[in-house]
């Protein structure tokens, strides 16, 4: 078939164009959250029906509460010891799972001081919709 | 040629990308971001993208469907029509 095809052409390169830029942009962002400072304390959470634990690099253990200075790196290395729960805090926007026989690991920089929610976000039993604890963000 | 295009692929996909990506977040300390505007800059990014080209493929359906309606007074039969054996 003789016609001009330059239109799919276009459409093709449109079509790359796009994917190329989605998957970069996408690249780029998950490198920038992934990559934990160096200076980042770390925090163990132990997740479990119905409540969470949480244990500071001095020795340090909360339950149902988490003090945290602002304006400082976190990591939290998250297992589970019962069943799947998912360490959630909403206006942080951390989210990552709390698997059985794996650590999991999030980081984050809270850049405002007051009281957050910590929550649940996996399905996890009878009482799941009130495995919450308290985000205390204390000001420098 | 094609065969070994496809495999690389295929072993790009499966092997050297996330041993890359794992090699690089093991190395570089990251540097202090705001989560919650990176996270949600992605998102809407990614939605205007979203949006855009879901109106461009319904624009283009409208357009072809105006354009090569019968009525139209540009419209020109089909070979097939114009012998009649539609």
């Amino acid at each position: 078939m003789g016609h001009s095809n330059w239109a799919e052409w276009i459409y093709v390169a449109v079509v790359i164009a796009l994917l190329v830029y989605v998957g970069a942009e996408a690249w780029n962002i998950e490198n920038l959250i992934e990559h934990t400072p160096q200076d980042a304390e770390i925090i163990k959470v132990t997740a479990q029906q119905w409540l969470w634990t949480f244990e500071h690099e001095d020795g340090t253990k909360e339950v149902g509460e988490l003090h945290l200075k602002k304006d400082h790196a976190y990591k939290f290395e998250i297992q589970s010891i019962d069943v799947n729960h998912n360490f959630n805090i909403p206006e942080f926007v951390v989210l990552m799972d709390a698997v059985p026989g794996r650590v999991n690991t999030v980081w984050f920089s809270p850049n405002q001081a007051g009281e957050f929610d910590i929550q649940c976000r996996e399905y996890c039993g009878l009482i799941h919709y009130n495995m919450r604890a308290k985000l205390i963000v204390e000001g420098v | 040629m094609s065969r070994i295009f496809h495999l690389s692929i295929v072993i790009a996909t499966l092997f050297i990308i996330p041993t890359v990506s794992l090699a690089f977040a093991a190395e570089t300390a990251g540097e202090y971001i705001d989560r919650k505007a990176e996270i949600w800059n992605l998102f809407f990014r990614m939605m205007t993208v979203a949006f855009v080209v879901g109106g461009v493929i319904a624009g283009t359906m409208v357009w072809q469907v105006w354009r090569f309606r019968e009525s139209n007074p540009k419209s020109k039969p089909t070979p097939y029509e114009e012998k009649g054996e539609l």
